[in-house]
C-alpha cells in the first residue's frame, strides 16, 4: 500500500556543501604535502650538490698542490741552471785572466787551476822578470804565494809558483761587507 | 515549526573544518617550518661551498697559467735537466772545439737535492786557449746542464796544450719529477 504519490529522494552524505568542503580540504592538504615534498627534494639536491662540490674541492686542492710542487721544481731547476752557467762563465773569465796575466817574456809549461788556488810552472829569463811581471800581480790576487826556482838548460830559470786564496779570510771579508 | 539550531550536517562540516585547521597548523609548526629552516640553512651553506669552490677554481686556473708560463719560459732548462747524458752525442757536439777529446765513462756522484749528478772526466788536446773559451760558451747552450769543475790542468808540449778537467752533469731525479706531476 502506498502512502505517497511522489518518489522518495535519495539522501547522500556527500551533499554539495560536503563536496565543496572535500575539494577545499584536498587542495589544502595537497599544497601542504607538495611544499613538504619540494623541501625534501631540494634538501636532497643540496646534499648531492654539496658532496660533488666537496669532491671537486678536494680534486682542485690536489691539483693545486701538484702544480705548486712542479713550480717549485722548475724554480729549483732554473736556479741550478743559472748557477752552473754563471760558474762556467766565471771559469772562462778566470782562464782568460790567467793567460792574460802571464807576460810574453815568461813561458808557461803547466798551469793547474784549483778551487782556491793556482799552480804555475814555466821558464823565466831571470828572477827579476818573474818577480815584477808575474809574482806582483799574483800577490795582489792571492793571499799566499810561494815560488821556487831551478836552473834550466838554456841558462834561464824554471819556476814553480803555488798560490792560494784563504777561504776563511774571504768569508770574513764578505761578513764585514 | 522548524528548529533554529544547527543541523547535523553543519555540525559535521564545522568539526571537519576544525580538524583540518588543527592538522594544517600542527603540520605547519611541527614539520614544515622546521624543514623550511633546515632548507634555508642548507641553501646558505651550499652558497658558501659554491663560493669556496669557485675561489679554488680561480686559484687553480691562476696556478695553471703560472705553471704553463714557467714551463714555456724555462723549456730549455727543463729539457736539458731531463735529457739523459750521452757521451757519443756530447762528443759529436763538442769535439769541434778540440784537436782530440776523450771522455771517461760517467760515474754517479752524490745527489744534490732533487738532482742526480754524474762526474765525467775529460782529457783533450787544444792548439790555443780560445778553444776552451768557445767550449765553455758552447757548454752553456748544450743539451745538458753541465758544470766544469776544478781542478783544470793545462800542460804545454810544443804547440799543443793538453788539458784535463772534470765535468758534472746534472739530471732531475725522475722520482721527484714524477711526484710533482
Amino acid at each position: 500500500m502506498r502512502y505517497s504519490y511522489i518518489k522518495h529522494r535519495r539522501k547522500s552524505a556527500f551533499t554539495e556543501d560536503m563536496q565543496l568542503l572535500l575539494i577545499f580540504f584536498s587542495i589544502t592538504l595537497l599544497m601542504l604535502f607538495s611544499t613538504y615534498l619540494f623541501l625534501i627534494f631540494k634538501e636532497y639536491r643540496f646534499s648531492e650538490e654539496k658532496k660533488a662540490l666537496q669532491q671537486e674541492q678536494v680534486d682542485l686542492n690536489n691539483s693545486i698542490s701538484n702544480m705548486k710542487k712542479q713550480i717549485t721544481l722548475i724554480e729549483k731547476q732554473n736556479i741550478l741552471a743559472e748557477n752552473i752557467h754563471t760558474q762556467n762563465a766565471v771559469l772562462k773569465d778566470s782562464i782568460s785572466n790567467l793567460f792574460d796575466l802571464v807576460p810574453q817574456r815568461i813561458t808557461l809549461s803547466e798551469a793547474t787551476l784549483l778551487e782556491n788556488g793556482l799552480i804555475l810552472q814555466g821558464i823565466t829569463p831571470n828572477k827579476d822578470v818573474y818577480s815584477f811581471m808575474l809574482q806582483a800581480p799574483l800577490r795582489s790576487i792571492f793571499h799566499r804565494t810561494y815560488s821556487s826556482f831551478y836552473p834550466a838548460k838554456n841558462g834561464w830559470l824554471r819556476f814553480v809558483s803555488t798560490n792560494y786564496i784563504d777561504k776563511e779570510e774571504d768569508e770574513d771579508m764578505l761578513d764585514e761587507e | 515549526m522548524k528548529s533554529k539550531g544547527l543541523s547535523r550536517q553543519n555540525i559535521y562540516i564545522m568539526v571537519a573544518s576544525l580538524l583540518l585547521l588543527i592538522l594544517v597548523l600542527s603540520f605547519s609548526f611541527l614539520v614544515l617550518i622546521p624543514k623550511g629552516k633546515e632548507y634555508r640553512i642548507k641553501r646558505s651553506d651550499i652558497i658558501k661551498v659554491r663560493k669556496e669552490v669557485s675561489r679554488f677554481e680561480k686559484f687553480n686556473s691562476d696556478t695553471l697559467s703560472l705553471l704553463k708560463k714557467l714551463q714555456s719560459d724555462n723549456r730549455y732548462t727543463i729539457t736539458a735537466l731531463t735529457t739523459p747524458f750521452s757521451e757519443d752525442r756530447f762528443l759529436k757536439q763538442h769535439k769541434k772545439y778540440f784537436n782530440t777529446l776523450i771522455l771517461s765513462k760517467r760515474v754517479v756522484s752524490e745527489k744534490e737535492g732533487v738532482f742526480l749528478t754524474y762526474d765525467v772526466n775529460t782529457s783533450s788536446k787544444i792548439s790555443s786557449p780560445k778553444s776552451i773559451y768557445d767550449f765553455l760558451d758552447a757548454i752553456n747552450k748544450s743539451d745538458w746542464i753541465i758544470g766544469v769543475n776544478f781542478p783544470i790542468k793545462f800542460k804545454r808540449e810544443g804547440d799543443t796544450i793538453y788539458s784535463t778537467f772534470s765535468m758534472k752533469v746534472y739530471e732531475t731525479d725522475k722520482k721527484d719529477s714524477n711526484n710533482s706531476k
